[in-house]
């Protein structure tokens, strides 16, 4: 027993105990993160937020917010509440509120989004519709012939 | 009735003052009961079972997060009302359940304010606390829906009651806890990567709130659950949602 070796498992960092967490942030709400190498396939759906790290194949679904951050990449139709994007996404995005496209992100796919925002060298490849320009037209569509009917009235 | 169980650690000198000024506190209160002395080798489901028939009605474990989870994950099934004296260190669960350390425990026990609480089910028994799956070559499907894997191995953590806490490096002060309430168990992965010449390192996990996740493994891995080691190559996880009736106190953290 004197001659025994104490072998101790060596964890690769260190783990923190609950004694000594004091003066940490600590954060309440969990929400769905895909770790940088981590490679999702299927339906990747969430009542909360989504944070993509890594990359996902299917389709991402979320009633709240989608963070893709640099690096990260998503080969998947979108469908979200609201969105940044600083990674890749292939594939179709229907964003309930708004969308914000930073420098180094990349859309291959189209877009339908109430509002969006570019920043400079952010790439974009489809088609961009906001669904809020379709009720605009109709709106104005409709004062126009109202016009010209009241026009006609005068007229005769 | 109230029926409590000691861990054995309790027995050592140094728990001596807290144990009697608790047992002081409980008769106090009018409280106190029969107390039964656990050791490793008792299963505590046939214990617990016949002290129900005997007509006790409150269930009350003493000791840390182990004491805890062996009871419960055995005796989650019985129909009685649990409460926990949290003695000594290793207590992170009695921080969730807003039950102080020590003697100040018996105040809460007393008050008697009941909620309860989702467990875990693992292939064929309960866990409490957290489920660990040291790093091996898994892939994960959660709720049928989706599947998670990774170039090399994978250490994944399900937390219950027990918080998860990680630490990205020395200077990172990044820590989460989870509620155990919110419907939903968490899982918690963390990929292997190599290190340039030797070694490996955790990357950042991954978080995933699940009702069901199935773990298939490349070859046979160890699992942890509430202290409790096996071996499986397939493994499935499900929630029990309100399974457990508690005892807990108002500062609790669901």
């Amino acid at each position: 027993m004197i001659f025994q070796k104490n072998i101790v498992a060596q964890a690769p960092q260190e783990e923190i105990t609950p004694d000594n967490q004091s003066g940490q942030n600590l954060n309440d709400d969990v929400e769905t993160v895909v770790g940088p190498s981590v490679n999702v396939e299927g339906d990747l759906s969430s009542a909360g937020n989504i944070i993509v790290k890594g990359s996902v194949s299917g389709s991402v679904s979320t009633s709240k917010l989608l963070t893709v951050e640099k690096g990260a990449k998503i080969t998947a139709s979108v469908k979200a509440g609201s969105a940044v994007i600083a990674g890749e996404v292939k594939g179709n995005m229907k964003i309930k509120d708004s969308l914000e496209l930073t420098s180094s992100s990349r859309v291959l796919g189209d877009i339908c989004v109430k509002t969006l925002r570019v920043e400079d060298g952010a790439v974009i490849y489809g088609k961009v519709t906001m669904p809020g320009v379709e009720d605009i037209e109709r709106r104005t569509s409709r004062l126009v012939k109202k016009i010209k009917k009241d026009d006609l009235d005068e007229a005769r | 009735m109230y029926v409590y169980l000691y861990d054995n650690f309790l027995r050592k000198k140094n728990f001596a003052s807290t144990i009697k000024a608790i047992e002081v506190k409980l008769t106090d209160y009018g409280i106190a009961g029969k107390i039964l002395r656990l050791n490793n080798y008792i299963d505590v489901k046939p214990i617990v079972d016949d002290e129900i028939k005997k007509g006790a009605k409150t269930i009350v474990v003493v000791g840390n997060d182990a004491t805890f989870g062996q009871v419960l994950s055995r005796s989650a099934t019985c129909d009685c009302l649990f409460g926990f004296l949290p003695i000594g260190p290793n207590n992170t669960i009695a921080h969730v359940l807003g039950i102080p350390v020590g003697a100040e425990a018996c105040d809460v026990l007393s008050r008697r304010l009941k909620e309860r609480l989702d467990i875990g089910w693992m292939n064929n028994r309960y866990f409490i606390s957290q489920l660990v799956i040291k790093p091996a070559l898994i892939e994960v499907i959660y709720n049928e829906q989706f599947k998670v894997g990774s170039r090399d191995k994978m250490e994944l953590v399900v937390c219950n009651l027990q918080p998860f806490y990680w630490k990205r490096s020395k200077t990172d002060q990044n820590t989460q806890v989870v509620n155990p309430q919110d419907g939903k168990l968490e899982a918690f992965l963390r990929p292997l990567t190599k290190k340039k010449w030797w070694g490996y390192t955790y990357e950042e996990p991954s978080v995933f709130p699940f009702d069901e996740m199935e773990i298939i493994g490349q070859e046979p891995f160890a699992v942890e659950a509430d202290g409790k080691k096996s071996k499986e190559i397939r493994l499935k996880i499900r929630l029990a949602k309100n399974k457990v009736q508690m005892v807990v106190g108002r500062s609790r953290q669901f």
